[in-house]
């Protein structure tokens, strides 16, 4: 049986990575799903990989850092499927550098696109989830929220600021009916890390994770499956951390 | 399908409540479920309501607070199942509630013995079981009281925060071995035997104080502890999952 039959699920940043994996992950398991991605020929690609699937999908072109957008993102869903269950904020990015070289600017793009993005988004479908008393937000944080990151300090608090909205707003919308969670993945394997790191500094990451490897973003869709589908529906303002025992939280 | 093929997963206190439903839930995933209780009556009983014919399920009489009989109970599902694919640590419970000056050391005992000592007996059990197999997933059980304390649970909280250290230290020990343990951590379950504390209006009255209006079903839970014993959560070792409807956001 699918887990996520009829559902409709919105993924942001899902042209690529953690949030490509999870949609096709979704599609899988009987949803249809909604690419909300700012890159249009990403997004149009895992559209085109979640129809060859036998799935549904809309790619609809999505900047998470500004309301206009996500709200026209969040209205076209409606429009296109008749309705959205699950919103998995995935949308983010983490240019790294030191805090002395920190520009304003790099930091009001972290906290915009990873915090405020996360607000936006959410603050979008709680209308219809609320009338519907039933749906599901799924926030990618990081374990870099709990532990901080050398040359991430944006990146750190922006992530500990979506644990800290997964609360806030689980507790608003819990006598609805609906959740809010949280995944905290370790290091994963995409483009992001390998942007800045080499080989053998992704090696020598892996050897110091207890389970002997780092992440896939394979590993991150079967939590978000099960945050999203009935087996959860009494789990709210909750951390799932997913990172081979790197932290234990 | 061979016994030998079937994944075994054995339930302490699989008799109880919660564990009922997730002697249900992991028999439904496939599972052949083996229970250690003290219960006999009651875990034949589980079994029995499932419709599970011999060797697709099994009771085994344990106190899991006694070593020889712990070690005992392992060796018996090892001779008869082969492996062991999932521990579910569910014995335990708050036995005792007294203010601190009124708390016995006798009873301080008893309640860390029947949590916290239980759930280190039976890992120890498994562990060379598991080991062999290169393949395995402990599921214990702590509370949100591990992480909140509660008054008059002191060695309740103190059991169920030392299984939530014990855990991350096995995990750790467990990793190169590719077995994995987790916790799950139940808020206030309705279970017969919580129910039964409180008359009607106070149990409704305590669960609008979760922030989802009630207590966990027991297969809410079950639900939990699935998640954890399979391959979902393949890349998650040493975490807490709470099932509490809010009630704790650790």
């Amino acid at each position: 049986m699918k887990r996520l039959e009829g559902r409709v699920a919105i993924i942001t940043g899902s042209g690529q990575g953690i949030g490509k994996a999870i949609a096709l992950g979704m599609a899988r398991e009987g949803a249809a799903v909604v690419i909300a991605e700012i890159g249009e020929a990403n997004g149009l690609q895992v559209k085109s990989d979640v129809e060859g699937l036998g799935g549904k999908a809309s790619a609809i072109p999505t900047d998470v850092s500004r309301e206009d957008s996500v709200n026209a993102m969040v209205e076209q869903s409606i429009k296109e499927f008749g309705r959205v269950d699950i919103l998995v904020n995935n949308a983010g990015i983490y240019p790294v550098s030191p805090i002395e070289e920190m520009a304003e600017e790099l930091w009001d793009r972290v906290i915009g696109t990873n915090l405020t993005g996360t607000f936006l988004c959410s603050k979008a479908v709680v209308p219809a989830f609320l009338k519907q008393r039933a749906g599901r937000i799924i926030n990618i944080a990081s374990g870099r929220a709990l532990q901080g990151a050398v040359e991430g300090a944006h990146y750190a608090a922006s992530k500990a600021g979506i644990i800290g909205f997964t609360k806030a707003l689980a507790l608003e919308v819990a006598p609805y009916g609906v959740t809010v969670n949280a995944i905290c993945p370790g290091v994963t394997d995409t483009a992001q890390p390998r942007g800045h790191r080499t080989e053998e500094e992704l090696y020598a990451m892996a050897a110091k994770i207890p389970l002997g490897r780092i992440g896939q973003t394979e590993d991150l869709v079967g939590p978000a499956i099960f945050l999203a589908s009935d087996a959860a529906r009494f789990v709210t303002g909750q951390m799932v951390i997913v990172n081979g025992g790197a932290i234990m939280w | 399908m061979e016994t030998s093929e079937k994944k075994i997963a054995v339930v302490s206190g699989g008799a109880g409540g919660i564990g009922a439903a997730v002697v249900s839930r992991l028999a439904q995933g496939g599972f052949v479920p083996v229970i250690l209780d003290r219960d006999e009556s009651l875990g034949r009983e589980v079994l029995a309501r499932l419709g599970l014919q011999e060797g697709q399920g099994a009771f085994l009489l344990v106190d899991v607070t006694k070593k020889p009989q712990v070690h005992g109970a392992f060796e018996r599902v090892r001779a008869e199942f082969r492996r062991i694919d999932v521990l579910v640590n569910l014995a335990g419970g708050t036995l005792h509630a007294k203010l601190i000056q009124d708390f016995p050391l006798k009873e301080w005992r008893e309640v860390i013995d029947a949590n916290l000592k239980s759930t280190f007996l039976c890992c120890q059990a498994v562990f060379p079981i598991m080991k062999t197999q290169r393949s395995g997933s402990i599921i214990n059980t702590a509370s949100n009281y591990g992480v909140t304390g509660s008054a008059t649970r002191t060695a309740y909280s103190a059991a169920k925060a030392g299984i939530i250290a014990f855990t991350k230290s096995i995990a750790a020990e467990l990793a190169p071995y590719g077995v994995r343990a987790n916790v799950i951590a139940p808020g206030r379950t309705a279970t017969q035997r919580v129910m039964g504390q409180y008359d009607a209006e106070t149990w409704a009255a305590k669960g609008r104080e979760i922030p989802m209006g009630r207590a966990a079903e027991p297969a809410e839970i079950a639900e939990g502890v699935a998640f954890l014993a399979g391959d979902d959560s393949g890349y998650m070792t040493g975490q807490t999952l709470h099932v509490n409807g809010g009630m704790v956001m650790p």
